[in-house]
């Protein structure tokens, strides 16, 4: 199969974005760096001063950074999860999905990555983890899985972005040097697709584990410690529940929005998002259950710090958030999207980003009413976010949409090559699988 | 051409660098187990998750080697356009 | 040689003597009140009130609350950069210069004993130049706790080394028993059976603090009895 390009493409929707970039691209850029920007310096400051310039204090040693830190890697695992999932499955409808996916894990899992450092009192003393760290504190395992998800996703997604890249170097796009450094000289022969083809499957099957083993690891944080309300064995599975589910949401945002900004209507159908639509029900009613499940559980033992914790949720301090977390999470999510009259593009936008949120309150409902009911009869405060907290976090944002439009600026957020393959060989290669599941039509041998 | 080689020689270069950044990470584990050995810090923790830790970052490479060879060696014979 | 603390809640009188004591025995950073409000008390010894019952048969209780050095310490395990560790005489210790701030073991720690520096520790004018010179001022952004005031221990032993003898009971007491004029708390050798720890130790009136979280706490409460 050539790759060789024809005068007006026919995938051209994909290149203009990187070929005729707009003015509208650079004024957002502008806003994006000066928040950046901003962020930075308050960053700066609280590195001067110390975490006293957040609102942490004791009992509640954690706050915005480690939510943080859950949440976005939480979403992470939208990407090559889905992707690999999606292409293991050989479902067809993934060609326009899998590339948005995968580029969302690469920029969270770094902004992810990040946010243990800006919650260190001593970043300077980070590289202390590289020469004396242990490997037995679940924050090195972490240090470790996250390493690995982040060079594994990367790869997994540079390796089929390959022929897109080899797209652009041969229709001479700028920076010239750039894609004839990426291209790996790709020329499309049969053997190079075989190669690429090979190396795929083979990352897709090693990226499933790992995208699983880093949100339990995540949960471990927790768990491995005797504290009420973290100690519990489910919460490795539970986090990754919650950690598709966001990552399906936030999909379908950034789907949502590029279908609008760059008018590829033509690619993104309506049956994408139905799919995907689904999937976040389905993905609704499994966070219920596991939270239910995490509940009642709690609930029924009636341990008494454990019940100090509960109530703290259900009916203390945090009741508005928890209340808030259960209708973004389930109730928004089961009412749009169960309803085929409101599973319309409007109203997955609205359920999406409704389970964003809702996941968002998730993770400041784990981390903080556990730390704010110790054991001991102390005086407990509350914890309130500083302006530096909301900078920080407001930051973090502002760098995942930064990162992902200029991502955008130089590589198609599609996979133009996968798209093709899939005009050319798609039909084919389905009427066959279909034909493998039907039962032979007689006895008598044919041939198959 | 020299532009050529100039890119050649980068692309070799950056996954000569991806190999040492594993190779670096595994170290790094090996360093620590060895640390833990010294201080008697549960180094069978730390041996358990080094098995599992090193193989994969060495598929990674590996994979990655394996395309890039694959893709120079999968090129059309005729060096033309 | 295993070292621990028996407070006897029916001698202590909740003076507080033992809060005032250690934090001017090992340098405790001094908070502004507002930082205070937030919950950034820096107390390595603190003074807890339990509430029990309701009016009129309501009862005030206090009892002084030092880090219970646990032989299983679930905040040495998680330490990432071995900051915190149990040495070989049975003392949680904490070293400074090597922690990163990451505040693990603060959330593992399900005493909450530990305390943060959340700025630059600053004394008044009048206060710095009488703090202990044994016990190193901690930088901002690392985790402190209890040490049993190991710094005296170091000089106890250098003492009986140089007098050529074994070290006494009374050779190595912490800032806190010293202090408590009730003499409810005794600190000494929890295995060494000629220690008064070890005999009270083994009091029925014994009992540890979340003694069912299997930490095996090295500081023992004798109960009071009415």
């Amino acid at each position: 199969m050539e790759t060789t390009p024809v005068a007006p493409h026919p995938d051209y929707d994909l290149l203009r974005p990187i070929e005729q970039p707009g003015k509208s691209f650079y004024y957002i850029v502008a806003v994006l760096l000066v928040i950046i920007l901003y962020a930075g310096v308050l960053y700066i400051r609280q590195v001067y001063y110390g975490l006293g310039v957040t609102g942490m204090a004791q009992p509640v040693t954690w706050g915005f950074y480690i939510i943080n830190f859950v949440f976005f890697i939480g979403i992470s695992h939208a990407g090559t999860l889905i992707s690999a999932i999606l292409r293991l499955s050989q479902a067809e409808w993934r060609r326009p999905i899998t590339r948005m996916a995968e580029v969302i894990t690469a920029i969270v899992l770094a902004i992810g990555g990040l946010h243990p450092i800006i919650d260190l009192g001593r970043p300077d003393r980070a590289l202390h983890l590289f020469y004396n760290g242990r490997l037995q504190s679940p924050l090195l395992w972490d240090v470790t899985s996250i390493t690995a998800y982040f060079t594994a996703s990367t790869v997994y997604l540079y390796l089929p972005l390959i022929p897109d890249i080899a797209i652009l170097r041969d229709r001479g796009v700028k920076p010239r040097w750039l894609y004839e450094f990426l291209s790996w000289g790709w020329q499309g022969t049969e053997k190079q697709h075989k190669v690429l083809n090979r190396a795929i499957n083979i990352l897709m099957v090693v990226v499933i584990p790992i995208a699983i083993s880093v949100h339990t690891i995540i949960s471990y944080i927790f768990a491995m410690t005797v504290q009420p309300g973290w100690h519990s064995t489910i919460f490795g599975p539970y986090f990754v529940v919650g950690a598709i589910f966001s990552g399906i949401a936030a999909i379908l945002v950034l789907m949502i929005v590029f279908r609008k900004v760059f008018h590829l209507e033509r690619y993104l159908k309506q049956v994408h998002f139905s799919y995907l639509g689904l999937l976040l029900l389905v993905m609704s009613l499994l966070w219920f259950y596991f939270t239910f499940s995490e509940y009642l559980t709690g609930y029924y033992g009636h341990e008494p710090n454990e019940m100090r914790v509960f109530w703290y949720k259900f009916s203390g301090d945090f009741a508005p958030y928890f209340w808030a977390m259960v209708c973004c999470n389930f109730l928004v999510p089961l009412i749009l999207l169960g309803n085929r009259r409101t599973r319309t593009i409007p109203g997955i936008l609205v359920a999406s980003i409704s389970v964003i949120i809702g996941m968002w309150l998730e993770r400041l409902i784990i981390v903080v009413p556990s730390l704010a009911n110790p054991r001991l009869p102390y005086p407990t405060g509350i914890y309130i976010p500083t302006h530096t907290e909301w900078m920080l976090f407001l930051g973090g944002i502002s760098v995942f949409v930064f990162g992902y439009m200029m991502f955008a600026r130089f590589f198609p957020v599609i996979s133009i090559w996968e798209i093709e393959e899939g005009r050319q060989e798609s039909a084919k290669a389905v009427s066959e699988r279909i034909h493998s599941y039907m039962p032979d039509p007689d006895e008598s041998p044919t041939k198959v | 051409m020299m532009n050529k080689k100039l890119i050649n020689s980068l692309q070799v270069l950056s996954i000569s660098l991806i190999w040492l950044l594993f190779t670096g990470i595994a170290v790094w584990i090996l360093n620590l187990i060895k640390e833990s050995l010294r201080l008697h810090d549960s180094p069978d923790a730390s041996v358990g998750i080094s098995l599992v830790a090193i193989p994969v970052f060495f598929t990674l490479s590996s994979v990655l080697t394996y395309v890039f060879i694959g893709l120079r060696k999968g090129r059309k014979k005729d060096d033309e356009e | 040689m295993k070292w621990g603390m028996v407070i006897d809640l029916q001698k202590c009188t909740g003076c507080g003597e033992c809060v005032a004591a250690c934090k001017l025995e090992n340098n405790v950073a001094i908070v502004a009140p507002k930082e205070s409000e937030m919950g950034r008390t820096m107390l390595w010894m603190d003074m807890l009130t339990v509430y029990e019952g309701e009016y009129p048969r309501l009862r005030v209780r206090q009892f002084p609350r030092p880090c219970m050095h646990c032989d299983h310490p679930p905040c040495t395990k998680v330490c990432p950069v071995r900051a915190t560790y149990k040495n070989e005489e049975g003392i949680v210790a904490q070293i400074y210069p090597q922690c990163i701030g990451c505040r693990y073991c603060m959330a593992a720690c399900p005493y909450t004993v530990k305390s943060f520096n959340w700025y630059k520790p600053e004394w008044a004018p009048g206060i710095r130049e009488t703090t202990n010179p044994d016990v190193s001022v901690r930088p901002v952004g690392v985790v402190e706790k209890c040490t049993f005031c190991v710094h005296r221990l170091q000089k106890a032993k250098e003492q009986a080394k140089s007098e050529g003898r074994n070290l006494r009971e009374g050779d190595f007491q912490t800032a806190c028993a010293e202090s408590c004029p009730a003499g409810a708390i005794v600190f000494g050798d929890l295995e060494n059976t000629g220690h008064r720890v070890n005999h009270l130790s083994h009091s029925p009136r014994a009992t540890k603090l979340l003694e069912d979280l299997g930490t095996e706490p090295k500081v023992i409460y004798l109960k009071e009895v009415d």
